[in-house]
């Protein structure tokens, strides 16, 4: 194997993990805030993927896929902060005991939903937007136009979404409620206000990474079942909580799936996550970059 | 009789009358359930479930437009999505089986569901039909309640190794899914080469049906330099695959081969746009066949009703029904067992020839082959209708054609 194949293939992993990497951000950033597990997130991206589709094909020329992506981003925030308010926030003002077991039948319980109602409104088939760019070259990889589209608008946003965390009021509102939901009320913010937010914006970075694979993974009721199988993944690989966590442990799992499908056998891409999954949690069960829960 | 009373004999008389006038229409009009058990939603390919289940209906409904079976008893179809996944198939076939009480089962379309679901027509009695699954194991563990109406993936493997000979392919890339269907594929055709003495090199790549970046995958073929490449894949997979070595540019510049009739389907241009260019496919029907009296009625009726032609798998649900409902009048029962007998010892009339079951050897048991074609979209949008048919020669009425260098 020469170096140039290496290459490809190394920068095919890189490219997918950083995509991928928008997915885990959603889950960790609501994990941090809200300290539950959205097990719907895929159906977000399938839904983002679902509403860019839908705005491409009634009231957007197929060449405005920008102007379409963030309106799915806003449809799903919306959908989102709906959702949360109806459906999630109980669990913090209504006095329920088993906190963790209520949002994981919830959140299961909306992924049931979100794709029958898929199969209802736009059948089981498969869709595609037109592709957003021609295809290229990313040094020595060929590669769609359309993951060269959603590599830089997820570098983008990953990048948007750190500057709103570290230098706005209201990151430092999330982080002070990631940090302890408690103490940030004695400084007069609404944290229940702030979940509703960061649920919001956590779903919506799913619907980016949707909108945005869409013209090369299709759009259908079940493709946001892979993506938050990876999301998963990634988080516990990056550590729970860290953003540059969800980058690295994105990236670092992109490319272990790529050169072990080459190398090993393609047959079980989806294993060398896992092996890697478990030798973190031997060797570092924090992941890369999470740290350890302080107690009291 | 001598010693009953005229009032008594009058009341016997009246109980019979008012008896017939219960239980005769009553048995009359109890319909005849067929099941049909296919894929409709996701991770199956449910696009093909639903032309499945419009030819299914349409059958339904010419049967009991010409009275019905058994004396008038009206057909009734009672559809299950089986998703495509054999633990939901046997869900639905038990449903079918105690709940319903169906008496066959049709439109299977997944080899492992299809392959999960027989042990229980043995088991329940019950004939169960694929109708687009192509597995060589399913037929050739000579089940009694298994049959089957299409093409099996020896015939399927041995027809392209024949094309592959014809043009002189030196290096062909397989990629498939990790599914009964997919293995089943790769083993067929690496075995075949052997016999068959194909002269050219195999290389042949499983990836997992649920995964959908196949880029690496397809990077190494790329870089093994095929000169055809097969694709393997079934429902979201084949697209995937297309669009995907279209990207990492394996295709068209390598001509590729999908192992069955998806791009006949009315949404594949819309899905693929110009990738789907130069592509070659293999179909089971094209619109300028001639077909039998009844396949040509269906035709009309479906073009009619959808405004557009219908494909194979709704072709081949309507024949079934249609043989399963001539079969229950052959058999004059509506249990297994007659039914089974009626369906090997009759001809019946199917949607391109006359359809019979036989126990043949192998996977040629209770098994009928329909044609075989490759067909070619010469450019984008291309109309079903108008694909080349490049392969065998005694249909041609095109080349293959290469696409031009990008």
């Amino acid at each position: 194997m020469d170096a140039y194949l290496f290459s490809q293939y190394l920068l095919s992993g890189i490219v997918i993990g950083l995509i991928y990497s928008l997915m885990a951000l959603g889950i960790t950033f609501i994990y941090s805030i809200m300290k539950m597990i959205n097990w719907a997130m895929g159906e977000f991206y399938m839904i983002g993927s679902y509403v860019q589709y839908a705005l491409l094909v009634t009231l957007l020329p197929p060449e405005r896929w920008y102007l379409a992506l963030p309106l799915a981003m806003g449809a799903v925030f919306l959908l989102g902060v709906v959702t949360q308010r109806l459906l999630l926030r109980p669990m913090y003002v209504g006095g329920i005991e088993r906190r963790d077991e209520y949002a994981t039948i919830i959140t299961i319980a909306l992924m049931v939903f979100f794709r029958n109602l898929a199969i209802v409104l736009g059948g089981p088939n498969q869709y595609a937007p037109k592709d957003y760019a021609r295809a290229t070259t990313l040094g020595t990889l060929p590669i769609s136009g359309n993951r060269v589209v959603a590599l830089v608008a997820a570098i983008v946003l990953l990048t948007l979404f750190s500057l709103m965390v570290k230098q706005t009021w209201l990151g430092r509102a999330f982080r002070g409620a990631a940090q302890n939901r408690v103490g940030i009320q004695t400084a007069g913010i609404d944290v229940l206000r702030l979940d509703m937010l960061a649920f919001g914006v956590g779903v919506a970075l799913a619907a980016a990474a949707g909108a945005l694979l869409a013209p090369d993974f299709l759009v259908y009721p079940e493709n946001g079942a892979i993506s938050t199988f990876k999301g998963f993944e990634i988080i516990v690989i990056g550590g729970l909580g860290s953003i540059p966590g969800s980058v690295v442990g994105g990236v670092l799992l992109g490319v272990i799936e790529a050169l072990g499908s080459v190398f090993i056998a393609s047959a079980y891409k989806d294993l060398y996550g896992f092996v890697l999954l478990i030798a973190l949690l031997v060797l570092r069960p924090t992941g890369l970059f999470g740290e350890r829960e302080r107690t009291v | 009789m001598r010693g009953r009373t005229w009032p008594t004999k009058a009341a016997a008389v009246l109980v019979a009358i008012v008896a017939c006038g219960f239980t005769a229409p009553a048995l009359a009009q109890k319909p005849v359930k067929i099941g049909v058990l296919t894929p409709l939603s996701p991770p199956g390919d449910a696009s093909a479930g639903q032309f499945i289940v419009r030819g299914a209906k349409m059958a339904a409904d010419d049967v009991n437009a010409r009275g019905g079976v058994l004396g008038g008893r009206k057909i009734e179809l009672v559809t299950e999505d089986d998703s495509g996944t054999p633990e939901k198939g046997v869900a639905g076939f038990r449903k079918l089986a105690t709940l319903d009480q169906v008496v066959a089962v049709i439109g299977q379309f997944h080899s492992s569901v299809m392959g999960a679901v027989q042990e229980l027509a043995e088991q329940f009695k019950i004939p169960v039909f694929a109708t687009q699954a192509s597995a060589r194991s399913l037929t050739e563990k000579h089940l009694t309640y298994t049959f089957r109406t299409h093409v099996i993936d020896p015939d399927r493997v041995s027809l392209w190794n024949r094309w592959i000979k014809q043009h002189d392919f030196k290096r062909v890339a397989l990629i498939a899914e990790n599914t009964d269907y997919g293995v089943g594929l790769v083993e067929e055709t690496k075995r075949l080469f052997k016999s068959m003495d194909v002269q050219a090199d195999l290389k042949t790549v499983i990836f997992d049906r649920a995964v959908v970046d196949l880029t690496p995958q397809l990077l190494e073929i790329k870089n093994w330099k095929p000169d055809l490449v097969l694709n393997g894949g079934v429902g979201t997979p084949v697209y995937l695959v297309i669009k995907q070595a279209h990207d990492v540019g394996l295709f068209p510049a390598v001509p590729m081969l999908v192992s069955y009739d998806l791009p006949a389907r009315p949404e594949f241009w819309k899905n693929l746009g110009d990738k789907g260019a130069y592509l070659t496919f293999i179909v089971y029907y094209h619109p300028t066949m001639k077909l039998t009296s009844r396949g040509e009625a269906f035709r009309a009726k479906y073009r009619e009703q959808y405004k557009e032609d219908p494909v194979y798998g709704a072709l081949n649900a309507y024949a079934q029904v249609a043989l399963v409902a001539d079969a229950l009048n052959d058999a004059k029962s509506d249990t297994g067992e007659p039914l089974v007998k009626a369906l090997l010892s009759n001809t019946f009339e199917g949607w391109n020839g006359t359809i019979s079951f036989s126990h043949g050897e192998g996977p040629y048991w209770q098994q009928w082959t329909p044609p075989m074609l490759f067909l070619q979209y010469t450019k984008p949008e291309m109309p079903f209708g108008e694909a080349k048919i490049v392969f065998p020669p005694q249909f041609k009425t095109g080349d293959l054609l290469m696409a031009p260098k990008r």
